[in-house]
Order: C-alpha cells, then sequence, then structure tokens
C-alpha cells in the first residue's frame, strides 16, 4: 500500500500524535536496533554472527534496522520491513505474468518470479492423469496473463526457481473482488488464511506475501461448475453456437450491491490498517469493521482522517489496558 | 497496469452501481492535501497529494522579451516530466508520451492561443517594459507517484504554485532612445504576489461503461472509454476542454458532463482554496 495523505484538522492530528505516542510506549519489540549499533555480546562465548551482523573493530554491529534475536550462540538480526521470503507450505496470492511451456510464471512480491507448474495443479475435471500437449495447449483456459490466483508455496529446487502447487479445489482462480497490496511483514504466518465471513457474503484471503485478496464469496461446488463448464466449452469450441449458458454466466458476474458494499468496508478497513502499520490478522479486521459500523461511518468516510485518528486511539487504549493487566 | 478480467468487470459493476473500489461514489473525490513552498530555488511552489497521486508543480520567473504579437504581456510555458519513481515504465524516455500529453493538456486548459490571448493566468501582470521586457513564468510539473486522475492534480499544483509564487519588484529606468535595452533595478527583498484566483481548476470526467466518474484511480482509468478535461473557473465558466481516449461520446452526454463538470468544479475551488490558504499558513508559521 502506497503512502496516503489524509486532510486532517489541528485536533485530529494531535490526537492522532497522542494515540502513536502510546503505541510506542507499549511497544515491546525486543531490543531494536538500527545499523550500526552495537550489539552487546560476551565475545568469550564464541558468538556466532548470523543475519544482518558484522564484525567491526572487534565488535559485533547490525547492518540492519530490526530486533536482535538470539538462538544459544547463534545472533542474528530480524529486520521490521523486508521484502517478502517464502517458506514452504506458505499460502499466497499472485497474478500470472506469462504463459510459459508447462507452467506459468507469477509475480507474488518476491525477488523472482514464482513458476506454477501445470503438473503441480489439478485439472478442472479433477481427474488425475498424466499431463498431455492437450492440456498443455488449453494451458490459458485455466490461467490466463494477469489472473490472480492464490497457491500454495512449495519449495524452491535446486536451480534456485520457487515452486508453487495448487492441489487443491480451495486453490485457483479469483474473481469478483479487488486486489489489495500491503508491506508484507504486516501479514503472520496463521493455521488459517482462507476466511469466509458468511455474515458479509465474502471472500477473504490474506497471502503471506501481502497480497490480500477481498472479493465476493463464491463456493467451492460453483467454482467446480465453473470449470466443468469451462472444459466443456473448451470441446465445443468448434462449434460456432453460442452456448446458452453464456448470458448465465454474465448475470453471475455482477456483484449485489449488499456484497459490494461490504467488500469495500473490508478492503478500507486493510487499507486503514496497513497505513497504520498494525498486524493485519482476522480478528482485527473485523474489529475494525465492526467498529465502522457501529459508529455510522460510511464506507468512503472510512479513508478519512477521523476515522483514521479513531482505529490509532482504539488500538493505543486496547494495548495500553492490556499492558496495565499484565502489570 | 495488468488486471483480471474478474477484476475488470468488478471494477466496471462497481462504478455502474455507484460504489467504486475505495467506497467512493461516482462523484466523490478522494482527500486533497496540499503543501505550498516546497521547493525554496522556485518563485513558488506546490505539493498536491490525491490518494497516492503525488505530484509537485513549481514555478520560476525569469526575465525575457515578450512576443512580437503581444508586447504588453508576458510569457508562460508548461512542462511535465513523470518521474520514474512513480512507475518503472517512465525509465528513460518511457515517460515522454504521457508528459507531452498532459503538457499539451495543461497548456490548453490554462494558457490560451499562440499569441496568448484568453489564457486563465493574468499575462498583462507580468509586463514590465512594454515591448522590452516581461517575465517569463516556467511552470514545471513533476509527478512522483501515479495514481490516476493526475492532470486534476497537477492543475490544482500549479494553482496553489502560483498562488504561492512571489515575483521580485521591478524597478526600470526609462531607456533614453527607443532602441536601447531599458535599465532595470530587481529588488531582493520586495515582491509582488501573483493573482492566482482567476486560474481555472480542472476537472476530468472518465467515462467507464455507461457512466462516468470523477478523480479516476489508475485501475478506473485502464477500463475507461474516453475522458473529457474541463478547466472551469470561479466564475463556472469553463475555460478549456480536452478529450481523452479514441472511443467517441454522444454530444448530449458532453453537454451532461459540462454542466456536471461546472457544478464540481465549484466545490472544488472552495476545498483547494480552504486548503492553500491552510498550507500558506502553515508555511508562514514554520
Amino acid at each position: 500500500m502506497r503512502d496516503v495523505n489524509f486532510a486532517m484538522t489541528q485536533t485530529q492530528k494531535v490526537r492522532l500524535k497522542r494515540a502513536l505516542q502510546c503505541l510506542r510506549d507499549c511497544s515491546v519489540a525486543s531490543s531494536p536496533v538500527i545499523v550500526a549499533d552495537t550489539i552487546p555480546v560476551n565475545l568469550e562465548d564464541n558468538i556466532l554472527k548470523g543475519h544482518g551482523t558484522a564484525e567491526l573493530e572487534g565488535e559485533v554491529v547490525a547492518t540492519l534496522c530490526g530486533a536482535v534475536e538470539r538462538v544459544n550462540k547463534l545472533v542474528l538480526v530480524r529486520p521490521f520491513r523486508a521484502r517478502y521470503k517464502p517458506e514452504i507450505g506458505d499460502i499466497v496470492v499472485g497474478r500470472v505474468i506469462e504463459v510459459a511451456p508447462k507452467r506459468w510464471r507469477l509475480d507474488i512480491n518476491f525477488i523472482q518470479d514464482a513458476i506454477l507448474m501445470l503438473s503441480s495443479m489439478n485439472l478442472p475435471d479433477g481427474i488425475q492423469r498424466r499431463r498431455t500437449a492437450v492440456d498443455e495447449l488449453n494451458m490459458r483456459s485455466i490461467f490466463e496473463e494477469n489472473d490472480v490466483i492464490c497457491a500454495e508455496v512449495r519449495g524452491s529446487q535446486n536451480d534456485g526457481s520457487l515452486h508453487l502447487q495448487a492441489r487443491s479445489q480451495k486453490y485457483g482462480k479469483l474473481e469478483k473482488g479487488q486486489l489489495l497490496s500491503v508491506s508484507p511483514y504486516l501479514v503472520k504466518r496463521r493455521k488459517q488464511h482462507f476466511h469466509y465471513l458468511e455474515q458479509y457474503g465474502v471472500d477473504l484471503i490474506l497471502g503471506c506475501n501481502g497480497y490480500i485478496w477481498v472479493g465476493a464469496h463464491s463456493d467451492g461446488g460453483g467454482k467446480n461448475e465453473d470449470f466443468e463448464d469451462l472444459s466443456a466449452k473448451l470441446e465445443d469450441k468448434m462449434e460456432v453456437e453460442v452456448s446458452p449458458l453464456a448470458p448465465h454466466k454474465e448475470e453471475a458476474s455482477s456483484v449485489p450491491l449488499g456484497t459490494r458494499e461490504n467488500v469495500c468496508r473490508l478492503a478500507n478497513a486493510i487499507r486503514i490498517l496497513s497505513l497504520l502499520g498494525f498486524n493485519i490478522s482476522m480478528e482485527l479486521i473485523l474489529d475494525t469493521v465492526v467498529a465502522s459500523v457501529t459508529w455510522n461511518t460510511t464506507v468512503r468516510d472510512m479513508l478519512g482522517g477521523e476515522f483514521y485518528t479513531r482505529i490509532a486511539e482504539r488500538e493505543a487504549e486496547r494495548r495500553s489496558s492490556k499492558r496495565a493487566t499484565q502489570v | 497496469m495488468g488486471l483480471s478480467l474478474g477484476e475488470k468487470n468488478y471494477i466496471k459493476g462497481g462504478i455502474a452501481d455507484d460504489l467504486r473500489c475505495d467506497g467512493r461514489r461516482r462523484l466523490d473525490y478522494r482527500s486533497i492535501a496540499i503543501d505550498t513552498g516546497v521547493i525554496p530555488q522556485a518563485n513558488g511552489s506546490a505539493r498536491v497529494r490525491m490518494g497516492s497521486t503525488d505530484v509537485i508543480a513549481s514555478v520560476k520567473a525569469e526575465l525575457g522579451k515578450p512576443s512580437s504579437y503581444r508586447h504588453d504581456c508576458g510569457k508562460v510555458s508548461i512542462f511535465v516530466d513523470c518521474s520514474p519513481t512513480a512507475a518503472p515504465m517512465f525509465e528513460g524516455r518511457g515517460g515522454d508520451e504521457l508528459s507531452t500529453e498532459l503538457s499539451v493538456a495543461l497548456e490548453r486548459c490554462l494558457l490560451g492561443g499562440k499569441s496568448g490571448s484568453g489564457a486563465g493566468i493574468d499575462l498583462s501582470s507580468l509586463k514590465i517594459v512594454e515591448g522590452k521586457m516581461c517575465w517569463d513564468l516556467y511552470i514545471d510539473g513533476l509527478v512522483i507517484s501515479s495514481d490516476g486522475n493526475l492532470l486534476d492534480a497537477l492543475g490544482i499544483a500549479i494553482k496553489a504554485a502560483l498562488s504561492n509564487t512571489g515575483i521580485p519588484k521591478v524597478e526600470a529606468m526609462p531607456g533614453t532612445s527607443a532602441e536601447e535595452e531599458p535599465e532595470i533595478d530587481i529588488s531582493d527583498d520586495e515582491f509582488t504576489r501573483l493573482d492566482s484566483s482567476k486560474v481555472p481548476i480542472i476537472v476530468t470526467l472518465t467515462k467507464v461503461g455507461r457512466h462516468y466518474v470523477v478523480d479516476a484511480t489508475i485501475e478506473e482509468e485502464s477500463q475507461m472509454s474516453s475522458a473529457v478535461s474541463m478547466s472551469v473557473n470561479r466564475q463556472g465558466d469553463v475555460c478549456g476542454l480536452t478529450k481523452r481516449g479514441g472511443a467517441g461520446l454522444d454530444p448530449s452526454i458532453i453537454i451532461d458532463m459540462v454542466s456536471v463538470a461546472k457544478h464540481l468544479s465549484q466545490q472544488l475551488i472552495a476545498t483547494v482554496d480552504s486548503e492553500i490558504y491552510a498550507a500558506e499558513a502553515r508555511e508562514s508559521s514554520a
């Protein structure tokens, strides 16, 4: 999410400043360092210098801005802001940038493009079999360039390329919604990254790479049908006759206004949280959405100075009360 | 800007439903933030941010000679540059096309014809010695971050920069003969403010599908069929009009757009004026 500036009144600025100060006081980051800070170590302990550290004139100094972590003898600096680094099993949301032989290349906000092999995803018909040349020719009917899809990180190959897999019904193409981009460090790895919010009729996918999908709910069955429909169409593609399903599909592509409003509300909640630099978790998003409803904030006013300040104050209050109970 | 078919349909559907991706209605602006005096070397400068769109305009005044057909007026020229920090595609010569398009559109909206008649900026106030010497204003726009609606943002930035501009007071000694160059004395600490109240503001209406929106984001702009930019002044008069995009428009829609733009511009001018006033107050207190 790029930096956005809100027009704020003087009182709002003062309130925001106070809230941010309060948040700063509550922070519990373990000994943050900036570049060139000396990290206190006992050199006689035979320590190991890890990532983000260097030796300078007999002292261990930080080469990154972050929190110092110690694991037995190892001392390392975990940077606060860093590009996404995939780990095996991460759920990511990405955009197809190229359809190459037997594979799709995806942008997942990593330093290199990820690869999704045709062989590491379920075929639309769901049958397990070898991929034939025909399948390869029909790859564009599954994913096209610019399609947004979600997948799982499979691991990196020997040549250093990063591979993804999509071996389940829940992975695949995402439609009827919007893609948000936040700083990847704001999305923490959780058990659950797919969320279906029944009360709002919205699907929310928090990609570990900082790409977040908010869209109208499409149920798995429907998706399956869609695929079947697609493969059926492929077989009949020589026929000139227009499929009777076409108008039905057109209708299905529109999102009801209520759902659209919910999608916008969730999206704006995520935007606000990312601007404030709060960790983006499902609980906090829902809390923000509920707050916006109880404060009678319209969806468009959520991206305004007043709401921004109130959310900052709310979080500051929560953290300071939590701290008070701990003490 | 690559968008999948699903996203494109979603954006179009949102505009048809009067609820855009960020929750705005069709005729809502994003919040506008203005800073003035951001470039100390320039005579006047301003930075305007609308959402993630970020532009800077600066005004530099230099002594020059009036053109032969308008000898009692100064000259104004506008250049826009797209920084590669805004988008990787602006690197090298990639931004030239957009830069030229924006410069031409701004010139058409804010300046008059070649002769300088009918300009939104009062050119006769730039006169020093008739036929001999005048101020040339070089207005430079810089796009730092692009999230759509660049033309409107640049228009606001130029208006703010012009109201921030101080032109040095000049004492001209009358030359002894008509051919001789007049002697001048430029004051270092006395400035005259440019009157920017007549400078029009640009309202761009972007047509997506059957409807048009104001202050389109870059995603919405990628789905536009055509966009009409109107510059409207405080009196509600249309000072300039440009159309982008190849798709045709029905004349009745253009008439409709003009009246909508006129209505919107009056609110926008009020917002921009108060923002400029606040920015000037901040600058002088800092």
